[in-house]
């Protein structure tokens, strides 16, 4: 799942924006609950909340994404396995972090956090190491997920689902397609004030990096520099920075380009065959997200199952095609069916693939980035 | 041994005696501390509820992020590793500044055009339109509130946008088109909509107590109908104005949701740096919580301001 | 009937101030004011009496501009008021409740209109300062209307509209606020203050005492009619109505039979007492009202049965109350025939319930009011 966002349903959209204004609150009870000298040195304390104890009944409490379950999962592996699940959503990672640092997280003996998440857990030694020998199927990863950057050997978590960024434009209005990120550049007269970037700062930024030839994840200040200002040429011809809400001005034609996420941008491509979603040859970024058991799961047993049962590749093909996301399970791949795997954008192709780089975290240069992107959308 | 029996009681006595002695001594000290307790008993019961809410999810937090405001570069995880000035005296890069400036820009912008906006059609709520028909009209222009204000503003989205609603009917009726979709003016446009009723509601409870006396009186020593408005109504509405700006100010500086939604690609406001500094890559909790603090500062001012002018002269109002 | 009954001396030759015209004002359904006429004069204190609903604050409210007139013509020094608004009308109110500008002091309260009219600053000041010391109200100046007391209030009220020098000065009750002893005080320095500037004062109050003290002239109304226009005297001595009896000081009122006779008209009640009446003219008369102000009855006990020569009504009756005012004493008498009179004596007379006495007034201190049947 990219940074912030789940897919299309509104609902989503309007419980992000309950988090953006809850955030205050969430940081005073953050605040509050770490009221100690060193901030987030917690040891998740065990909070009696509202839902039933897992132990007892032996239920499985799972802490995912909207979309990635339904119920009709659910119910196939309460069939299989007889242990009920109990599921609840999130919409960004940092509001799952939040939760499970503020000890609310506790009965959860399954998240799903994103790529980078994934890293930052693993330095709060907030999840569990995973037993190999336990699991069953993980042969089945495709081989660009076999031992990822954020997670090498898939030590502590197991690839769920992945996507990427692209471009997405009208292709009646754009006679020459967009192949690349310099599109943008060099149509800048024909798309002036009708495009937007994501507003997301290590996803533009990478953007433009990548245009420049640069990895996504530079930390040389004068690699960044050049990008900054590039994206400062370009600023002009920007209508604005928006990860979401473009839908409208897009399908109308007041916006020619939009450069989203793979699970929005393909949806309206394959409703709407118009719109034409393309991911830039330079490469893009790729992002994953992944199933990791806390170290303060209550219910490990229960969750290797669930982490089985969904290595599965007759179930991970099932969901793929009701919950429409890119699964890494190379095996479930075999088995789609041709239309969806032809779907380029959905599986481009290997090599394409070889160029997109995941969001790995920049350490010390973060404060560099958030410098420039502050500069970049206040100018 | 004459005195044997009288030495002997003497002498079981005195024991007693100091005790009783010692008893009510005690007595009395219990006595005066349970008066002291009674005594405060009653306000803090009134207001010990409400002083433990602020206390924990006021006071505490605010303490706590001046402390990490005094932390330069404090990162999450992180011990606490000495303190300085160093992220206050950042804020003051330009960069920064002119996020504040811009926040600040468009709540005073926000807060005029509710204000403009909102006075006449709360002065014709309250004085003018019939009086079967006032409740009605209230909560008519109260309901947008009842939406979800992220809807109201993709609403607007639909509405600004270049080949949106507002362009068809200019378009149609021959009119030169706008696009101020993506633009500050797109900003003032969402969040005026958005608080105007704010504003209304509570002009509208300033101007339904206006005395009408006043106006006549007004009138009566040859003012006309211009002179007795700004002369007497805006004199004794003014704490009403003033709580609405007030309300309007705070709210609107707090807002980025439709700074990013319909402002262009230069719409960092304060809130959303803050939101970046503690939930986005910089992790730099330490200068969110000096942003914090501004932020709190700029709020402050603001009702100090904006009270000073509402509570002119407590005492020569009844 | 609206009865305009003017005083002995008719004046046509005075300038009219205000003058009302055939004025009618209508809430709706609701008839407030029927066909009004009224002449004021220039410099005089007019009072306009009545009880609560009348319809005598409508038409203050009317003269000031405050309302307009549903039909009829209302015109103030010979000018039709006729769209006028009221900020335009050389007249100046004294509200009820005062209705000073809270939110300006005493100084910028009076000065209100001046600034509007923008008096040049000299002017201004030395106004503004003879207005304050007018109402002795100087060293408030600086005071905000809460720090002042109700008695001190109208007075600034008072000064606010007097600073204008209006033609006509128009008071809505303005003493109904205070208390008693301040009301006779303030009673006194109205009078003074308009015996001073020679302004046409226009009163509007339910008080009939304090019209009758302060008043040139009285309009009793009744039910958006006037009953009576006149003098203080002429009011109370001639009220032209069972009403206007009744309303301006006590009286005794008897209702019978109208009897004209060789000797004098007499009056002939259903408890078959008879009262000699003063001669009238009207003899076509039958239902009739008769009024007799308690003043004008002499009380002799058994023991000194004096009576006045000219004191034609005698009859018996007996104590039934006593009841002490401080400065009289009221007797309730009971008359044989069952009417009970109400009797002023003066304070050091002593009677005792059940004494008999008799009752005796002339027949001239009759006052003979025909009865009215309004249509139901």
């Amino acid at each position: 799942m990219p940074r912030r966002l789940s897919r299309s349903s509104l609902l989503s959209r309007t419980s992000r924006r309950h988090f953006l204004q809850g955030s205050a609150a969430t940081m005073a009870v953050m605040g509050l609950s770490n009221c100690r000298r060193t901030i987030g040195e917690t040891e998740p304390e065990p909070a009696d909340s509202s839902t039933a104890s897992a132990e007892a009944s032996g239920a499985l409490h799972i802490y995912t994404w909207a979309d990635y379950t339904d119920d009709e999962l659910a119910a196939q592996f309460t069939e299989a396995t007889g242990i009920d699940v109990k599921i609840d959503v999130y919409d960004s990672n940092e509001t799952m972090l939040a939760k499970m640092q503020a000890g609310g997280g506790a009965n959860y003996s399954l998240i799903y956090p994103s790529d980078y998440m994934v890293t930052e857990m693993i330095g709060l030694d907030m999840l569990a190491k995973l037993d190999k020998s336990r699991l069953i199927g993980l042969d089945k990863i495709r081989e660009k997920w076999k031992s990822p950057v954020y997670d090498p050997e898939n030590s502590h978590s197991i690839p769920y689902s992945w996507g990427t960024t692209g471009l997405l434009y009208n292709s009646e209005i754009l006679t020459t397609p967009p192949t690349d990120w310099n599109y943008l550049w060099d149509n800048s007269d024909v798309l002036s004030r009708k495009m937007t970037l994501l507003d997301d700062v290590r996803e533009t930024m990478g953007a433009v990096l990548s245009s420049l030839g640069y990895s996504y994840n530079a930390t040389d200040p004068t690699e960044l520099e050049e990008a900054y200002q590039k994206l400062l040429d370009l600023k002009p011809n920007l209508a604005s920075f928006k990860s979401f809400g473009w839908q409208d001005e897009l399908l109308s034609g007041d916006l020619l380009l939009s450069m989203v996420y793979s699970v929005e941008g393909i949806p309206v491509s394959l409703e709407n065959p118009t719109f034409k979603y393309v991911i830039p040859e330079s490469g893009s970024s790729v992002w994953t997200d992944t199933m990791v058991i806390p170290t303060s799961a209550p219910n490990v047993d229960a969750a290797y199952e669930w982490i089985n049962f969904n290595l599965q590749p007759k179930v991970s093909q099932e969901t793929v095609e009701r919950l429409f996301f890119a699964t890494p399970n190379g095996e479930a791949m075999t088995m789609l069916s041709q239309e969806l795997l032809d779907n380029k954008n959905l599986f481009p192709p290997e090599d394409l693939l070889a160029k997109c780089e995941g969001i790995a975290p920049v350490g010390e240069a973060n404060a560099l980035y958030d410098e420039y992107w502050t500069k970049v959308t206040s100018a | 041994m004459k005195n044997s029996g009288f030495d002997r009681i003497k002498a079981e006595q005195k024991p007693k005696k100091l005790l009783a002695l010692v008893v009510n001594w005690l007595q009395a000290i219990f006595d005066l501390i349970w008066r002291w307790l009674s005594n405060l008993a009653r306000p803090i019961g009134l207001l010990g509820p409400a002083g433990i809410w602020l206390l924990l999810l006021m006071v505490l937090p605010m303490l706590l992020i001046t402390e990490l405001s005094l932390v330069p570069g404090l990162k999450p995880g992180q011990p606490i590793a000495g303190y300085g000035l160093l992220n206050y005296l950042r804020i003051l890069e330009p960069t920064y500044l002119q996020v504040l400036q811009r926040s600040a820009t468009f709540a005073t912008g926000t807060t005029l055009l509710c204000l403009l906006l909102g006075f006449p059609v709360a002065y014709w709520l309250a004085l003018m339109a019939p009086k079967r028909w006032r409740n009605l009209l209230l909560v008519l222009f109260i309901l947008p509130l009842w939406t979800s204000s992220l809807l109201r503003t993709y609403a607007w989205i639909t509405l600004l946008r270049s080949s949106g609603v507002i362009n068809l009917v200019l378009g149609a009726l021959g009119l030169p088109t706008q696009s101020l979709m993506n633009t500050p003016w797109a900003v003032y446009i969402g969040m005026t909509y958005s608080f105007l009723p704010y504003m209304v509601l509570i002009l509208y409870a300033s101007l339904e107590r206006l005395d009408l006396k006043l106006l006549e009186a007004a009138a009566d020593l040859g003012a006309n109908p211009q002179i007795a408005f700004w002369r007497v109504t805006v004199p004794q509405t003014l704490p009403g104005i003033a709580a609405g700006c007030l309300l309007v100010f705070v709210t609107s500086l707090g807002d980025f949701v439709v700074p990013t939604l319909l402002g262009g690609p230069s719409s960092m406001t304060i809130s959303r740096l803050i939101y970046n500094q503690f939930l986005g890559v910089a992790r730099n909790w330490g200068f969110g919580s000096a942003l914090s603090m501004v932020l709190i500062l700029m709020v402050s001012l603001a009702i100090a301001l904006l009270l000073k002018y509402g509570d002119r002269n407590p005492e020569i109002y009844s | 009937m609206a009865q305009t009954i003017s005083p002995p001396m008719v004046d046509t030759a005075a300038a009219l101030d205000v003058e009302l015209r055939d004025v009618i004002k209508a809430f709706g359904e609701d008839i407030a004011v029927q066909g009004l006429n009224l002449k004021i004069r220039q410099g005089e204190f007019f009072s306009i009496l009545g009880p609560s609903g009348c319809g005598k604050t409508t038409t203050l409210r009317m003269i000031a501009g405050f309302e307009t007139l549903t039909s009829g013509e209302l015109t103030i020094q010979g000018k039709s008021m006729n769209g006028i608004p009221a900020h335009r009308r050389s007249v100046n109110t004294v509200f009820q409740s005062y209705a000073l500008f809270n939110h300006m002091s005493v100084w910028d309260n009076v000065a209100f209109g001046l600034k509007i009219r923008k008096i040049p600053k000299s002017d201004l000041r030395q106004r503004v300062g003879e207005a304050l010391t007018l109402v002795q109200m100087e060293s408030f100046a600086k005071r905000y209307p809460n720090q002042l007391s109700g008695g001190q209030r109208q007075r600034v009220a008072l000064a606010r509209a007097l600073v204008n020098r209006p033609a006509v000065m128009l008071l809505d009750e303005p003493l109904g606020a205070l208390d008693l002893k301040l009301r006779k005080q303030m009673q006194v320095e109205l009078s003074n203050l308009h015996q001073r500037l020679g302004i046409t004062f226009i009163m509007v109050t339910h008080d009939q005492e304090e019209a009758l003290s302060l008043s040139d002239r009285i309009a009793v109304m009744k039910d958006g009619r006037i009953e009576q226009v006149g003098s203080p005297n002429e009011i109370y001595e001639h009220p032209a109505t069972a009403f206007v009896a009744d309303f301006i000081g006590d009286t005794n009122l008897l209702s019978g039979q109208f009897l004209a006779a060789e000797t004098c008209p007499l009056l002939a009640t259903e408890s078959g007492l008879q009262v000699s009446l003063p001669p009238t003219d009207h003899n076509d008369i039958t239902d009739i009202d008769v009024s007799i102000r308690p003043e004008k009855i002499h009380l002799s006990t058994q023991t000194d049965a004096k009576k006045p020569a000219n004191h034609n009504n005698c009859y018996p009756g007996e104590v039934k109350h006593i009841l002490y005012t401080g400065p009289h004493i009221h007797c309730i008498i009971e008359l044989a025939t069952g009417e009970q009179l109400r009797v002023l004596q003066p304070n050091h007379m002593r009677y005792q319930p059940g004494e008999s006495v008799y009752v005796s007034w002339a027949a001239v201190d009759c006052q003979v009011l025909v009865a009215h049947n309004p249509p139901s």
